[in-house]
């Protein structure tokens, strides 16, 4: 189990999100110029980066509203949300 | 099947002021549809910052005019980072000081600042852009130098300077140390229409300019760089000119108007407050900022809708392509250009025409690419 995995996590205030097409978005972190792509699960997961929501959670809720869902969907979400800390783009809500 | 187009632009241009303290002979501005009497005040592009801010707009590209003419350019710039997003600053150079730079450099914000250099010596940069502000320019680029900002240069391509590339080359690249440079040459718009005799070149200055640009392309590997002028003329015609010999079947997107992208990723906004599509064409009136739905006006605007569509139009329906060769290879080029020549934006445009230049005496230069 993943210690982190309970923490909420919370989108930087100045990253944007730039749903550009209905299946595709763009994050734009406009301190750094840097731009990454998202389908439309990295969406939805962005969403939940409200400062309410652990990795947990939104596991919960992809299980709820998405199809199709692969045995090792918690190891990705963990390492999505590990990589947009490791680049700044989110944190861990302090305790 | 039609591309599908972004909910907004990544990026739009803005013509942040109609003034300037030069008169360059080549200007693409003054006497075109968005040379206007009047400037906006700060307080209608602060809330049309905000609206690009909600629209998720990530660039703004600030030109002119002069960018740096304008008293309030600092608060506006402070606006458009307020709202996340960037900019980008096209400049004559010569207004930019050391406390200007450091508040640019200061905001985070700035992806580039680009410095119109014609020369590599002061008479060369001078003899259409006024006396004194060569050195100006380059004092303005070392003061974005001092502050780590990311400068480049656009150095137009005229009758005066065509001899002179390599010297402006060296001078940009060895004496400056920028990291790259592009090039143009002197269009058929603005006061360009005026001073064409004296500025544009003459196919065989054309030829003269393709051929040093290419031979110094590869010398200077990458850093030399253009979308349109001789350079991007040489690269693409070559390009045509195998196609041709080797009878290639069609690539895919040739042989219609498929010359310009522009409108499926950016729009821009006149010194006055009018969206058109893009600033070279100016007389395309979309609506007008903080009045007409921006976003709207970006989704449907018909003339809009009409330009993403002019990929569909063949050039064999042209009777100035009859008879060309090149056809199946070719994209037809700037609307802009095509429009300020032929009075039609679905046109292929003279202006870039391989058929055309070579019907008129032009000559395509021997490949030089050196292969190590």
């Amino acid at each position: 189990m993943n210690e982190n995995n309970k923490k909420a996590i919370i989108a930087g205030p100045l990253v944007v999100l730039r749903e550009e097409f209905d299946d595709w978005a763009v994050l734009f972190d406009p301190e750094t110029g840097n731009a990454f792509g998202l389908n439309p699960i990295g969406v939805l997961i962005w969403k939940h980066f409200d400062g309410r929501h652990s990795i947990d959670d939104i596991a919960d809720v992809i299980r709820k509203r998405a199809e199709a869902i692969p045995d090792d969907m918690q190891d990705h979400l963990e390492d999505f949300v590990q990589a947009t800390i490791d680049i700044g783009l989110a944190v861990y809500e302090a305790e | 099947m039609a591309a599908q187009v972004m909910k907004t632009p990544r990026n739009v241009d803005v013509e942040i002021t109609s003034f300037c303290n030069l008169r360059c002979a080549y200007c693409s501005h003054f006497s075109a549809p968005g040379d206007i009497k009047e400037d906006l005040p700060l307080e209608l592009w602060r809330r049309f910052f905000t609206e690009l801010g909600r629209g998720r707009i990530m660039t703004v590209t600030l030109s002119g005019g002069e960018p740096f003419y304008r008293k309030d350019l600092r608060d506006i710039i402070q606006s458009i980072v307020a709202n996340r997003m960037r900019f980008s600053i096209l400049s004559n150079g010569t207004l930019i000081d050391h406390d200007m730079a450091a508040f640019l450099a200061a905001t985070g914000r700035c992806d580039l600042i680009q410095i119109s250099i014609d020369g590599a010596i002061d008479t060369t940069h001078d003899a259409f852009r006024g006396e004194g502000n060569f050195l100006k320019a380059v004092r303005g680029i070392r003061a974005l130098q001092a502050n780590h900002l990311p400068v480049t240069v656009r150095v137009t391509i005229h009758r005066k300077n065509v001899h002179e590339l390599e010297e402006i080359a060296r001078f940009l690249l060895e004496e400056l140390e920028l990291p790259s440079f592009s090039t143009n040459s002197a269009s058929h718009m603005g006061l360009c229409r005026k001073n064409a005799d004296q500025t544009q070149l003459t196919v065989d200055e054309q030829s003269l300019a393709m051929e040093t640009l290419l031979t110094l392309s590869d010398r200077y590997k990458g850093r030399i760089n253009a979308t349109a002028g001789p350079l991007a003329d040489a690269q693409f015609w070559l390009e045509m000119e195998q196609a041709r010999q080797e009878k290639r079947q069609r690539p895919e997107g040739r042989g219609f108007l498929t010359g310009c992208n522009g409108a499926m990723k950016t729009m821009a906004v006149r010194a006055d407050g009018v969206i058109v599509p893009c600033l070279q064409l100016g007389h395309v009136i979309l609506g007008h900022i903080n009045q007409d739905d921006l976003w709207d006006v970006w989704q449907r605007h018909p003339q809009l809708q009409g330009l993403r569509q002019r990929s569909r139009i063949s050039l064999d329906h042209f009777p100035f392509c009859r008879d060309c060769p090149y056809i199946p290879y070719c994209t037809g080029n700037c609307p802009a250009t095509a429009y300020t020549l032929t009075g039609e934006i679905d046109h292929p445009s003279p202006d870039t025409c391989l058929w055309r230049f070579l019907n008129g005496g032009g000559r395509l230069p021997a490949v030089t690419t050196s292969h190590e």
